[in-house]
């Protein structure tokens, strides 16, 4: 019996989990628990640890998947994956939510993240949620991924769809495994969808609060460590805040006029990342900027800056929804 | 504090660092080719500690990313600021305690004497 691997990763709310339990035949493992960061915007609960499930191809092929945890804090567990678990994968696939602002910048973290690992095995990249924005489409993939120097497979999928993800498995061993019945996979495998139109979505999930979409603002302050937040557009304009102490908001406004300032007289140093205030006894102080739009945030002090840095940096990527 | 200023330039991350008073660079150490980074740092770090002071903050330290660099700024005694240059890919703690941790030595050495 062949046994293939496959590991599965992506940021938060790629769809990773979602896409092995469209494909296994085995109850997955999941070692989820509850959301305590800016990621509370998407979901309420996230993969701590990893997924892992099962899929028989065939009477002499079983495919094994795995998927990392989309945090950048858990990446203690890619290191432990890379080099044991799954040290013998035949691919990676790069799972990319085409919500996210910038799509591209996910790109480039995991395949950097992932360099060494893709030296001896394939890299696939799966864009997910296009049926949410369709835009970049396949078309961009290709060539901004030409661009950037990667020459790799981009596939739409729904993760939801065990059919779509199948599309992945066969696009990696296909090729080594002739004797799969490829239709006949998906139609057994045609029970774990989850696509809407699939399931009865009953009321008391329809009617849910916690489903309802949380604001930049309220997701930053349900992060454990920030205190407060200032969304700011690209005239680095105020659109939101809730910054409690007034000094704290006088001071990040001080932060954002320099930031502004800056942008205009330095523009030739290069692109302004963030700007942070610290002090032993004060919270922390920091403006996070983007093109279209910045983030102030005030934060404890004991909260690590590359913390404060990741939450931000993942705030601003799911900030256009609230445009939608 | 000119001595803090070579014991931070010893570091390896630190690819350049100055020492300025009231609007003034006292000492430097910043290559011809980063000055433009010192010139942006002493007026950001300047400004966003007076607005601090005049806020009554005791916010005393600053880093501002730009470009592939950091630029950082440490508020010391009698209002000098210690500004130092490093790569943005540097792990800004490691700057933070680095240069706190030789100025609070060189602080003590200073009592001792």
């Amino acid at each position: 019996m062949a046994d293939y691997k496959i590991l599965f990763t992506g940021s938060v709310c790629s769809g990773k989990t979602t896409a092995i339990r469209s494909l296994s035949e085995i109850e997955t493992v999941d070692t989820d628990a509850k959301v305590s960061d800016s990621v509370i915007r998407r979901k309420q609960r996230t993969t701590i640890a990893m997924d892992y499930g099962v899929l028989e191809l065939n009477e002499n092929a079983k495919l094994h998947l795995y998927g990392t945890p989309g945090q950048e804090r858990f990446r203690f567990m890619w290191q432990l994956m890379m080099s044991d678990l799954v040290a013998d994968a035949e691919a990676l696939i790069l799972l990319v939510d085409n919500t996210r602002t910038d799509p591209f910048k996910d790109i480039r973290f995991y395949v950097d993240e992932f360099r060494d690992y893709l030296v001896k095995r394939r890299l696939v990249i799966a864009v997910t949620h296009a049926d949410v924005r369709a835009n970049p489409d396949y078309n961009y993939y290709m060539n901004q991924l030409k661009r950037m120097g990667l020459f790799t497979t981009v596939m739409f999928i729904d993760a939801r769809d065990p059919a779509d993800v199948l599309k992945l498995v066969k696009e990696v061993v296909g090729r080594r495994e002739r004797e799969v019945d490829w239709a006949a996979l998906a139609a057994k495998l045609a029970d774990n969808s989850t696509v809407p139109e699939a399931v009865a979505i009953p009321d008391q999930i329809v009617n849910n609060d916690a489903a309802k979409p949380v604001s930049l603002i309220d997701a930053a302050v349900n992060t454990r460590g920030i205190s407060g937040a200032m969304h700011l557009g690209a005239d680095r304009k105020v659109i939101s805040s809730n910054v409690g102490s007034m000094q704290s908001q006088a001071l990040l406004k001080a932060m954002v006029n320099l930031v502004s300032a800056l942008e205009q007289k330095a523009a030739f140093l290069g692109k302004i990342d963030n700007f942070m205030l610290c002090g032993e006894e004060q919270e922390t102080l920091s403006v996070f900027v983007e093109e279209e739009q910045a983030l102030g945030l005030s934060s404890d002090k004991g909260l690590s800056l590359t913390v404060v840095k990741q939450q931000a940096s993942d705030l601003l990527q799911w900030s256009r929804n609230d445009n939608d | 504090m000119i001595e803090l200023l070579e014991a931070v330039d010893e570091l390896d991350f630190i690819e350049g660092c100055c020492l300025m008073q009231a609007d003034q660079v006292l000492s430097s150490t910043f290559p011809a080719s980063r000055r433009h980074h010192e010139t942006i740092a002493k007026k950001a770090f300047t400004y966003v500690f007076t607005n601090a002071s005049k806020l009554r903050s005791t916010h005393d330290e600053a880093h501002l990313e730009i470009g592939e660099k950091r630029v950082s700024g440490f508020k010391l005694e009698g209002s000098q600021i210690l500004i130092c240059l490093s790569s943005k890919q540097t792990n800004v703690v490691n700057v933070r305690n680095n240069v706190r941790e030789l100025y609070n030595g060189l602080q003590q050495q200073a009592q001792m004497a």
